[in-house]
């Protein structure tokens, strides 16, 4: 390697050069998506994954300490008695002379007595002096989690596993009473009553099996090839349902190196996602392929058969999870016991898993992320048209956006090229199936212009998002290799979703939002009982005024709202599509209210001497969906911090 | 039982290829050096647990190739970074040159508050010198960063530069949490604003 001669012309391996950068930024590819024509080798893919996989034991660790963190504030806002303002918030002694001395906290601003809070010495921001300052157990806990999580830097609690040995109850969070945490909770108890149903009336089995004739597979990189297979056992349990915690169903999750490596390197080597799911149907020779598949399960080493725990975990945090930039694990998941087949492949499972539980120990059972759901795809190609036929048939166990446990999924598809770009500049779009986890699309969209010769090393992409007024939110993604596509006339195949990539960001850039978009910040303010909104700033707003510009300014009300707060407004900003406000406005209600309410903000622009245009508006509450009702739900949840968020803003005016 | 820890610091070096981050990291994990180069696969990350102010804290400090062609792998990682080590070799003037490419590229990918800290490698070789102490001085000042020159070979200041780099971070931790729950619960933009207004009154009747 002559890293050391550096006088070479366009060295590849240092940082390029101003003018490099710049021609890289006509080109629309940022330094980072700079092109490479060296795939990584079989051994680099290795040494990669060996990293992942080590960091992913790291993270296991560290979202578990997490939960643990979690569980700690929420057992302490448990105990806490709440007995009134003579009594202390958490042991319920009454103050007096010769009892216990009252402190209000600094934070909840609640009475507690002196066992029960902590004093600590607080930096004033300009100077070197020291203030003390009363906390009581559970906001100076709240602080510590705060800080030990890692939530500062986050702006958010990262994502967290509950520690399994408290789990008399199925989530902790529920037991918490009438506090803020149950809020929360009841709205993850909805969602897996939603979620059970499904799971069970499910009666597919769906596996994946190596295919023995790739070269790589046998060295178990990242480009093993596999085929999802996708076949109906109509003997299976129908739609029983059975308890939440006692699934009999096997869950077995399989860690493939794929599943972790194409969120980091599918953009720039092609090679890894070309060799991406796929298969034909064929239900013959199943024993055989139960066979390879515990074969390549002992190989891996960290396959893991599990029951209903890990399901029930990963339901309980699918609201959490989502965005993370860890890896995404593609977990294989059989269902219906009591089928013959199956019998035999759990014997061949539970074999390997022994093995494989020995070598890993009890930690990688969490070694997964959510599963997304599946989608079943069949693709066409008319090679005297030039064209291929894309119809997506169906989706199944999306994740739930409203609290409902619905969602309202569409697709959007286009070609990812084998420079590592989308081919289509506009994307295709599906209809929007309402207010379901397993729509039904059968919908097909038509790409024109596709050569034979492309298809070969090209990937259909599609990415599934939730349809909302205010915002799509992310729900999966799958690639689909296209290089067998020409040669039949027909594909149909079962993917499973993946995580966000780079792709399904472009995606979601592409769907265009006339009316801008809005930061927006939340907090509960326990002292003072108020919802406490920070309109940040907002972005790309309409013009609306001759001067190409528009003078916005943010109405604010909370409806229905049961404490008759007044509306808020903020200031002008003149002249400006980019408005930045910072502005802090109070809203006094309960956290009890706040599941009921809804927050109304409408932007609009200022115009003396004649009525106001409207530009833009944004509704959050409970009835939210997505992100949207994640903000307000931690905001309830984990009170006294902000929650900062992005939102899209619509364009009809709710408050007509 | 794992060994538990108080914090999790995940810390990133990047740099040009061959500047000695993998060294850098080998020093400060194992105490040890080795003069073979071997170029670092996409990434890799070290563990060490240190102790700050009685609280143990877990750095995972992630090693990144310098290589372009890893690139795609590595960006990847800047996110979740809290403290960055931009490396460079003070006998190649071009990995120098080159550390404002890789403060644009954490612009670009790593998130807006992570601590940033500017190390000018094998300082040991002061005879191969190509790049004097007051030009990364004064590179740091611009960019408002720390700065200091290490030697992973010779132990010179490896130590020292993750530790201010993890302290720097804690510090950080510290102010959030007071500036994220105001002592007054008040208005807290109405707070910074008279901000400036307290001062000059309070020097006024100081004077």
């Amino acid at each position: 390697m002559d890293f050391q001669n550096r006088n070479n012309t366009a060295n590849k391996f240092v940082c390029p050069s101003d003018r490099q950068l710049a021609l890289r930024a006509k080109l629309k590819a940022g330094w980072s998506s700079s092109k490479t024509s060296e795939p990584l080798r079989p051994e680099e893919q290795e040494a990669i994954i060996s990293v992942i996989r080590r960091n992913e034991e790291i993270e296991i660790a560290e979202r578990q300490r997490v939960g643990r963190l979690v569980e700690r504030v929420e057992k302490i806002k448990q105990h806490a008695v709440e007995r009134g303002p003579n009594c202390c918030r958490l042991c319920g002694d009454a103050f007096g002379l010769l009892r216990p001395h009252r402190i209000i906290c600094e934070d909840c601003r609640q009475a507690v007595c002196t066992k029960c809070s902590v004093d600590i010495n607080i930096r004033y921001h300009t100077s070197e002096r020291t203030r003390e300052i009363w906390l009581c157990r559970i906001c100076s806990e709240t602080r510590e989690m705060w800080k030990k999580s890692g939530a500062w830097f986050f702006k958010g609690l990262p994502k967290y596993d509950m520690p399994r040995s408290a789990s008399a109850t199925p989530t902790p969070t529920v037991t918490t009473g009438p506090g803020p945490g149950s809020i929360a909770g009841d709205m993850r108890a909805v969602q897996s009553c939603h979620g059970t149903p499904t799971r069970a009336g499910r009666v597919k089995k769906l596996t994946i099996r190596v295919n023995d004739s790739s070269s790589s597979s046998s060295n178990g990189s990242a480009s093993g090839h596999s085929e999802p297979e996708d076949e109906l056992d109509g003997a299976a349990m129908g739609g029983k349902m059975r308890p939440l915690g006692k699934l009999q169903r096997e869950d077995s999750f399989r860690l493939r190196a794929y599943g972790s490596i194409r969120n980091f390197i599918d953009g720039g080597e092609r090679k890894l996602s070309q060799s991406f799911f796929f298969g034909r149907q064929q239900s013959q020779h199943q024993q055989q392929q139960q066979h390879r598949n515990s074969e390549c399960m002992d190989y891996d080493n960290i396959s893991v058969s599990n029951a209903s725990t890990v399901a029930q975990l990963r339901r309980e945090s699918s609201f959490l999870r989502r965005g993370s930039i860890s890896s995404s694990w593609s977990i294989s998941d059989s269902s219906g016991s009591g089928n013959s087949a199956t019998q035999s492949q759990s014997q061949s499972q539970s074999q390997s898993q022994s093995q494989a539980q020995a070598m890993t120990g009890h930690s990688q059972q969490h070694c997964r992320d959510p599963l997304l759901g599946w989608l079943e795809i069949s693709i066409s190609y008319r090679e005297s048209f030039h064209s291929l036929d894309c119809t997506m048939v169906r989706a199944r166990d999306l994740p739930a956006m409203d609290s409902a446990g619905l969602a309202d999924p569409y697709c959007m598809l286009n070609i990812i090229t084998p420079e590592a770009h989308a081919k289509y500049t506009r994307w295709q779009r599906t209809k929007t199936v309402h207010k379901t986890r397993n729509p039904e699309f059968n919908e097909t969209l038509q790409f024109v212009g596709v050569e034979p010769e492309e298809l070969g090393n090209s990937l259909l992409y599609v990415a599934l998002f939730d349809d909302d007024k205010y915002g799509h939110d992310f729900l999966g993604a799958a690639k689909v290799c296209l290089s067998t596509v020409h040669s039949t006339s027909q594909y149909r195949i079962s993917v499973p979703l993946g995580a966000e990539d780079q792709y399904s960001n472009v995606a979601e850039m592409s769907q265009n939002w006339p009316n801008g978009k809005m930061l927006l910040s939340l907090c509960y303010n326990t002292k003072r009982r108020a919802l406490v909104v920070d309109v940040k700033q907002c972005i790309n707003l309409m013009a609306m005024d001759s001067n190409g510009s528009s003078d916005p300014f943010v109405k604010l009300q909370l409806k229905p709202d049961a404490h008759k707060n007044k509306k808020h407004k903020t200031s002008v900003k003149w002249r400006t599509l980019n408005p930045i406000y910072n502005e802090e406005f109070y809203f006094e209600a309960s956290p009890h209210d706040l599941n009921k309410e809804m927050l109304i903000l409408t932007v609009w622009d200022k115009d003396l001497g004649k009525s106001n245009d409207f530009l833009g508006s944004l509704q959050l509450g409970a009835q939210s969906k997505g992100e949207r009702l994640q903000q307000w739900l931690d905001c309830i949840r984990l009170p006294d911090h902000f929650h900062e968020k992005w939102h899209c803003l619509a364009a009809d005016n709710p408050t007509h | 039982m794992a060994k538990t820890y108080d914090y999790l610091f995940k810390l990133l070096l990047i740099g040009d290829s061959g500047v000695g981050k993998t060294c850098i990291l080998f020093r400060f994990s194992e105490d040890a050096f080795n003069t073979t180069f071997i170029s670092t696969i996409g990434i890799d990350f070290k563990i060490r647990t240190i102790e700050l102010d009685n609280k143990k804290i877990k750095l995972q400090i992630w090693d990144t190739a310098g290589q372009e062609r890893f690139r795609t792998i590595t960006t990847a990682y800047y996110r979740g970074a809290m403290g960055i080590m931009l490396v460079y070799d003070i006998t190649q003037e071009k990995s120098f040159e080159n550390i404002k490419n890789w403060i644009r590229n954490i612009e670009e990918n790593a998130s807006a508050d992570v601590e940033k800290m500017l190390l000018g490698n094998k300082c040991e070789l002061n005879d191969k010198r190509q790049v004097s102490k007051e030009r990364g001085e004064q590179l740091a000042i611009e960019y408002g960063i720390k700065f200091m020159e290490t030697s992973a070979k010779a132990s010179i200041n490896v130590e020292e530069a993750f530790l201010t780099l993890a302290s720097d971070i804690k510090a950080k931790t510290e102010k959030r949490m007071e500036a994220n729950n105001p002592p007054k619960g008040g208005h807290q933009l109405k707070l910074t604003e008279s901000r400036p207004k307290d001062s000059w009154l309070s020097r006024c009747s100081l004077l």
